[in-house]
């Protein structure tokens, strides 16, 4: 149903095709400020044209991914995970309906309806929301108001032999001078890929529909109002990873934003939205007939939130306020089946329809001390509201645990950045507190397969406060770079499952039973150091290299922290052909933590290559490209690839894009 | 504006529409195979002397396990209920060899005055057959007033798996009897689990005139310990059991409170070790721990199987 409407809708946008650039009104001519952060600007990696949202994340330095296949990755910031990081898209708060977190926010949107992905560490990201690692904002494309009447869009297609993936992928965006109509429609569907052996790597086929519509209507010479919606679905998606598939996972992001310039006066524009998003998501073990236990585990999730931002700028200091709120339900069930199905199922709530309710206001300030620096500072303030419906449940584990709970959410934070000629530096601090994710509070049985454990939640577990240092220093000349960046989480009441005495598993593949638990603290230091170098005109050389260790208190290691790592890539470009070249690889992972499943994972080394071209077809412009990833067809699993499953052996690319 | 009206209504429309598979009702999933609708019910009626006795259990019915009755008893002519009657109660089977039996019960009523009526129950351990039946007599005294009634009853088969019971012969050759009295209808949850635990006192004296209850004399176990084993006997559950049970130990009412805690719904089997006052066991086996997917849980000699 809502299939055909989108479209329907996209259907009676006209196509009409105009190469002219429009001059832009005033709305736009106002420069959004970017407060602090890394922006991702264009939705593809140097490798390659058309690329799944998880990988274009993964081609960002403080980015890694937990894979349970070739969908859907768990994206990890600063080496933590989702609980740790507030992901948002355009602000908005997305929580995912899958217990095993097969479906983070970044499954949910396509990447032909993302503009940029703003990345921020640490403490600086707690804008939208409590974090310790930091914040990921997805933001969608937004087609400015244009002083004559456009048409703009852009045709995508492509093949990938290995997984037999085909993709279509169109947008098409009116523009006039108080009204924009834009529309994305992408549909993915891949079979099971092969892995370096030439083995194929069964359930790890996908589908994916995503479309999106976005409608802007100036009210005014200065303000603005805009509606967006994003309706996602991926049917029949394999985890080779996991015990269990994915039948169906539905999204419908829904937000309406009004925004406000100023002329004069210390605001410059505020922008109000309210938003609405419902997931759903079911998995599926019927493809899996090995499995002893048929179970049904669908699960879903509801928010609903509201955001405030004004800018505000007075001589040489720029802030940004903001407030936040939202209020989530997360319901998870699980439904066993008895071997003999006459007999009862067997039924229970792996999340017993918790409440999250969030209100935070921050606030981030940066100063131009001189022309070379600049002191940027903020916090945040949040009050976080938990509530377990069904808190029997929670109970069985721990008796009289709090039905409700209420927490105070600070933050702090403060950096300074200097440049000098050619050399900038910058160092920061950061102080700031999380409240237990929906499954570290009031998780029931919820299996991990990668350790083999069922966790239970603890609704009574402190907050996570993080202390954080960073440091950077730059040196930027016309044909060379080179930076590096550090940084060191001192966290405290860190939280991670540990073994329980009590109980016993309740999934038949289960050893155990794990409880969220706070260990004293926990550190973590990311560093990492990049490169580049123009070494003709034409050929350009960069190169990254990233280290990470984190360790609990008693010098264990922490699970899924990305061993010693490499990039390095040429990039050749005249005029309409440009030819890339990657090498990128992980050492050996030494410091690895059996004690959540991990074991050592040896050092791979992956070769990519590809080439593209542009042409102008019948007055379109037009870009193709070919590659191959994994040319040498190594046979490798990542540190945080779940379960050590193969990542695919050598595959062929080819894409098509065709602008309007 | 008319797309944008449009693409509003859209979104609006799509937003209320439901999800694609339904939430699970709890509440009707708890009560699927368990109703937790009882009341008290006139199960009988008798008369004799010019008062009518009436007898109320739940659900107006006799049920196998433990039955809490309730008698009330009217004077016919003033229509005045009686109170501070000695009433006795004694319920008898008898079986196609016409041997006579009696069942765990409350030999001497007691009169409850905040609500006019008498106390007692029952623990039948059959139901009524084709060939066994059972008889309640009944002996009442008013003042010097006194006389007997007795009457036959129906006994029916238990239907709720939660208010099970067992009858077994102890280590020490005791007649032993566990009936489940709460919960009633169970939640995934930490559930007050009560039982009763009765044992049969052997006659020291030859049998009088029939109905002796000298004979049919029952008594609460006393100071005993019931210790406790909850697991889901699924094979596929692989022997799951639950955390933080409570083994079963007296109250103030003679009966034995305990906690346990079901961490799903479906077929659980709550495993026994009874224990005397002394330490020994009367009767009930420990379980193996192991975890054993795809073969039914071994259970205690002891048990009583429930199922919500």
């Amino acid at each position: 149903m809502r299939f055909s409407i989108a479209v329907f809708l996209l259907a009676t946008l006209k196509i009409m095709g105009q190469e002219q650039e429009t001059p832009l009104d005033s709305v736009q001519e106002l420069k959004e400020v970017q407060v602090t952060a890394t922006l991702k600007k264009k939705i593809e990696t140097a490798m390659k044209m058309n690329v799944s949202v998880d990988e274009f994340l993964a081609s960002s330095d403080n980015i890694s991914f937990i894979k349970r296949g070739a969908y859907a990755w768990e994206p990890l910031l600063n080496n933590m995970g989702m609980e740790r990081s507030t992901i948002t898209i355009d602000g908005m708060h997305i929580f995912g309906a899958c217990t095993d977190k097969m479906d983070p926010i970044t499954s949910y949107v396509e990447s032909n309806n993302l503009a940029a992905v703003d990345i921020t560490s640490g403490q600086q990201g707690s804008s939208n929301g409590a974090t310790i690692a930091g914040s990921v904002d997805l933001k969608r494309k937004s087609t400015p108001f244009s002083m004559q009447p456009n048409w703009a869009g852009t045709y995508q297609t492509g093949f990938e032999l290995n997984n037999e993936q085909f993709y279509n992928q169109g947008n098409m965006a009116y523009s006039s001078r108080n009204f924009v109509a834009e529309g994305s429609i992408s549909y993915r569907k891949a079979e099971n890929y092969t892995d370096g052996n030439d083995e194929v790597v069964d359930h790890s086929q996908y589908q994916k529909f995503n479309t999106s519509v976005g409608l802007a209507y100036k009210t005014g010479d200065l303000s603005s109002v805009r509606v967006d919606a994003i309706f996602d679905v991926a049917k029949d998606v394999g985890y080779p990873a996991l015990p269990m598939d994915l039948w169906l996972s539905r999204a419908l992001i829904a937000s309406a934003t009004y925004k406000q310039f100023f002329e004069d006066g210390i605001a410059k524009v505020w922008d109000a939205k309210v938003y609405y998003n419902a997931i759903e998501h079911y998995m599926d073990d019927t493809t899996r007939p090995e499995n002893l236990v048929h179970m049904d585990m669908p699960g879903w999730s509801t928010t609903y939130g509201l955001l405030s931002k004004i800018h505000l700028q007075k001589n040489r200091l720029s802030s940004e306020v903001q407030l936040n709120a939202y209020d989530n339900l997360s319901i998870a069930e699980m439904r066993m089946y008895p071997q003999d199905r006459s007999e009862r199922t067997m039924f229970a709530y792996s999340w017993p329809w918790v409440t999250t309710q969030y209100a935070g206001l921050s606030v981030n300030n940066s100063l131009e001390v001189s022309e070379q620096s600049v002191v940027d500072f903020g916090g945040s303030l949040g009050v976080n509201y938990n509530h377990s419906k069904y808190v029997d449940f929670n109970w069985i584990f721990y008796p009289g645990a709090s039905q409700e709970k209420t927490r105070w959410l600070p933050s702090l934070y403060a950096g300074y950045k200097h440049k000098l000629d050619q050399f900038d530096f910058s160092i920061g601090a950061g102080y700031g507190h999380r409240a237990p994710s929906v499954s570290e509070g009031y998780g029931y049985y919820i299996y991990n397969s990668f350790d083999r454990y069922d966790y239970i939640g603890n609704p009574d577990l402190k907050n996570e406060v993080s202390y954080e240092l960073n440091a950077s220093a730059g040196f930027r000349s016309e044909k060379f770079s080179l930076g590096a960046n550090v940084n060191y989480f001192y966290i405290q009441d860190y939280i991670i499952g540990r073994i329980l005495s009590l109980g016993s598993p309740m999934n038949y593949q289960s050893v155990g039973v794990k409880g969220y638990t706070s260990l004293d603290y926990a550190t973590l230091f990311n560093f990492s150091l990049h490169s580049s170098y123009a070494i003709t005109s034409d050929l350009h050389w960069k190169g990254t290299l990233a280290y990470a260790r984190g360790m609990d208190n008693d010098k264990g290691n922490l699970p899924f922290i990305r061993p010693l790592s490499y990039q390095t890539s040429l990039h050749f470009q005249n005029g309409a052909l440009g030819i890339q070249t990657t090498l990128n690889g992980d050492f050996e992972q030494e410091h690895y933590s059996p004690e959540y499943g991990e074991d050592l994972t040896p050092a791979y080394t992956i070769l990519n290559l590809s080439a593209d071209y542009s042409f102008t077809l019948n007055t379109y412009k037009t870009v193709l490209q070919v590659g191959a990833e994994n040319v040498l067809n190594q046979y490798y699993s990542t540190y945080a690839d779940w379960g050590n499953i193969p990542r695919m052996g050598r595959n062929f690319f080819t894409s098509l894009q065709i602008n309007f | 504006m008319k797309i944008f009206n449009l693409v509003i209504t859209v979104i609006c429309i799509a937003a209320m529409m439901s999800c694609t598979l339904d939430k699970t009702d709890y509440e009707a999933e708890l009560g699927a195979v368990v109703t937790d609708e009882y009341e008290f019910e006139e199960a009988l009626s008798l008369s004799g002397n010019g008062y009518q006795i009436s007898l109320e259990a739940l659900n107006g019915t006799f049920f196998k396990g433990y039955n809490e009755l309730r008698f009330n008893i009217t004077d016919t002519a003033t229509d005045q209920v009686v109170p501070n009657a000695n009433i006795t109660f004694l319920p008898v089977r008898t079986d196609a060899d016409d041997v006579a039996y009696s069942c765990p019960h409350r030999y001497e009523l007691a009169y409850e005055a905040a609500n006019d009526h008498y106390l007692g129950y029952a623990v039948f351990d059959h139901e009524t057959a084709a060939d066994a039946r059972w008889e309640v007599f009944l002996t009442i005294t008013i003042g010097d007033e006194f006389f007997s009634v007795q009457q036959e009853i129906t006994v029916e088969p238990q239907p709720n798996m939660n208010l099970n019971m067992t009858a077994f012969t102890g280590n020490d050759g005791g007649q032993y009897y566990i009936a489940l009295i709460a919960p009633v209808s169970p939640g995934v949850a930490e559930n007050e689990l009560i039982a009763g635990i009765f044992r049969y006192n052997q006659p020291e004296v030859a049998a009088g005139d029939f109905p002796d209850p000298s004979q049919f004399s029952f008594s609460k176990v006393q100071n005993a310990t019931l210790l406790l084993d909850p697991r889901m006997p699924e094979p596929s559950m692989g022997n799951h059991s639950s955390p933080n049970n409570q083994d079963l130990i007296q109250g103030e009412d003679g009966l034995y409170h305990g906690v346990v805690n079901y961490t799903m719904t479906g077929n659980w089997t709550l495993n026994f070790m009874l224990q005397s006052s002394y330490g020994d066991v009367i009767k009930g086996t420990e379980v193996p721990t192991d975890f054993t997917p795809g073969v039914e849980g071994e259970k205690s000699e002891l048990h009583i199987d429930i199922l919500f």
